[in-house]
């Protein structure tokens, strides 16, 4: 792995891409800088929702240390870069979720936790959590098991900081294009009861929906 | 028993022991609020554990459970009684126990039971719920959830783990053998070329 922030690294890294790449696009050249620094702070706001909650704290102090990635806890979602659900979702918290989700500032992540979130995992024939969460926001990696260690989190960490680095295509990128999907699927188990949102005008969804 | 029984047949109610620790009494639900209120006053059970719900569907009917201690919290009194499962309605008991508030609550939203006399019959655990009260019996959970929340579609590796795990293990095992026999092969051709190297070296 790469070791940490020093300065001389991102020189090397800089200079043998340009010359790959032979690019004289500066605006290309700063965009893969910024990937390459956003790639390494990532700040997390860390939404327990199940079973999982209980492997984030050992993830983040000193046994496992996410911090040395650049990975930071923060304490408000506007602050935060990327959000881990770290379980089953019910009903009532998919709610929080969603407006939880639309506080965060672009870029944003999300990961999540455990197998409940892909499939309903152990919980999926109850009357109250959903199944795919990717049918309400949309969800960058998944870090599967039941629950998974603090290994497979740090896994998903390097994961998504390698995706952000090359710049592909993130989850808020999808929900900004299919913004009508994921609204229409939230009020089908929601039964229209979302909070007013920060990103869509709910009430003109007719009308292209963003606000 | 304990001397409770005595008292009770003054009321002309049966207490029935069930073991050491746990009596019960049965009772009409006209006479349930004044009953509960002569267990808090007049005998002591200053404390209400829960009230349960069961559903009798088949007779109609939810039988409702009150559990009450004493101060000593030896033994628990169960204090049961009956109502139409159709428009099921129960007094409020939250002026006799004030935890009696939450635990109706659950209930309502749980079974359905309406509390004419409850300060505050809200939401519980679940939000806007606009369908049929998820324990009741009649509840098709199974039906609810694939209506609600279809499965993801399969993977095309979903697969019998019984079936697999035998393949792989005959996999594994030829594998194997294949292995063997190449390094057996490996060395009977070693032991031909050493003589020539041998035989070379000594030239
Ligand atoms: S995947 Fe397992 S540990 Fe995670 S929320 Fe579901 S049941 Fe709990």
């Amino acid at each position: 792995m790469e070791s940490g922030f020093h300065g001389s690294d991102l020189d090397s890294s800089l200079k043998c891409k340009l010359e790959e790449s032979g690019m004289a696009n500066t605006h290309a050249i700063m965009e893969k800088a910024v990937n390459w620094f956003r790639s390494r702070s990532i700040f997390v706001v860390a939404y327990g929702t199940g079973c999982g909650a209980i492997e984030m704290p050992p993830t983040f102090t000193s046994r496992y240390d996410a911090e040395r990635m650049g990975v930071v806890g923060v304490a408000t979602p506007r602050q935060a870069d990327l959000i881990i659900l770290s379980g089953y979702l019910a009903y009532k918290t998919l709610r929080r979720v969603i407006r939880t989700y639309e506080q965060m500032q672009r870029p944003k992540y999300v990961i999540t936790l455990g197998s409940c979130p892909i499939n309903g995992g152990m919980y999926w024939d109850s009357y109250n959590t959903i199944k795919k969460l990717d049918d309400y926001i949309p969800v960058d990696v998944y870090v599967t098991g039941c629950m998974p260690r603090p290994e497979s989190v740090i896994e998903g960490f390097v994961l998504l900081q390698e995706r952000i680095k090359n710049g592909e295509k993130a989850g808020w990128q999808k929900y900004d294009e299919n913004l009508k999907f994921y609204k229409d699927n939230q009020k089908r188990v929601l039964g229209g009861h979302i909070d007013p949102s920060y990103e869509t005008d709910w009430y003109n969804l007719e009308n292209g929906g963003v606000a | 028993m304990i001397d409770l029984s005595s008292k009770l047949e003054k009321l002309s109610l049966e207490l029935v022991e069930k073991n050491a620790h746990l009596y019960k009494v049965t009772v009409k639900l006209e006479n349930l609020e004044s009953i509960l209120l002569s267990f808090l006053n007049e005998f002591g059970y200053i404390t209400l554990d829960s009230i349960n719900c069961r559903d009798d569907l088949e007779e109609g009917l939810f039988t409702i459970t009150y559990c009450l201690q004493t101060e000593k919290r030896d033994h628990v009194v169960m204090v049961q009684t009956s109502i139409d499962r159709e428009n099921a309605t129960l007094p409020s008991m939250h002026t006799l126990w004030p935890q009696a508030e939450i635990m109706e609550r659950e209930m309502h939203e749980m079974f359905g039971v309406d509390f004419p006399t409850h300060p505050s019959l809200i939401d519980f655990a679940l939000e806007y719920w606009e369908h049929m009260p998820p324990m009741r019996r009649d509840f098709d959970t199974l039906e609810f959830v694939n209506s609600m929340n279809p499965f993801r579609d399969q993977r095309g590796d979903n697969l019998d783990v019984k079936v697999e795990m035998k393949k792989r293990r005959e996999e594994k095992k030829a594998a194997k053998l294949k292995a063997e026999q190449e390094a057996a092969a490996k060395l009977a051709a070693q032991e031909q070329q050493n003589p020539d190297s041998e035989a070379q070296n000594n030239e």
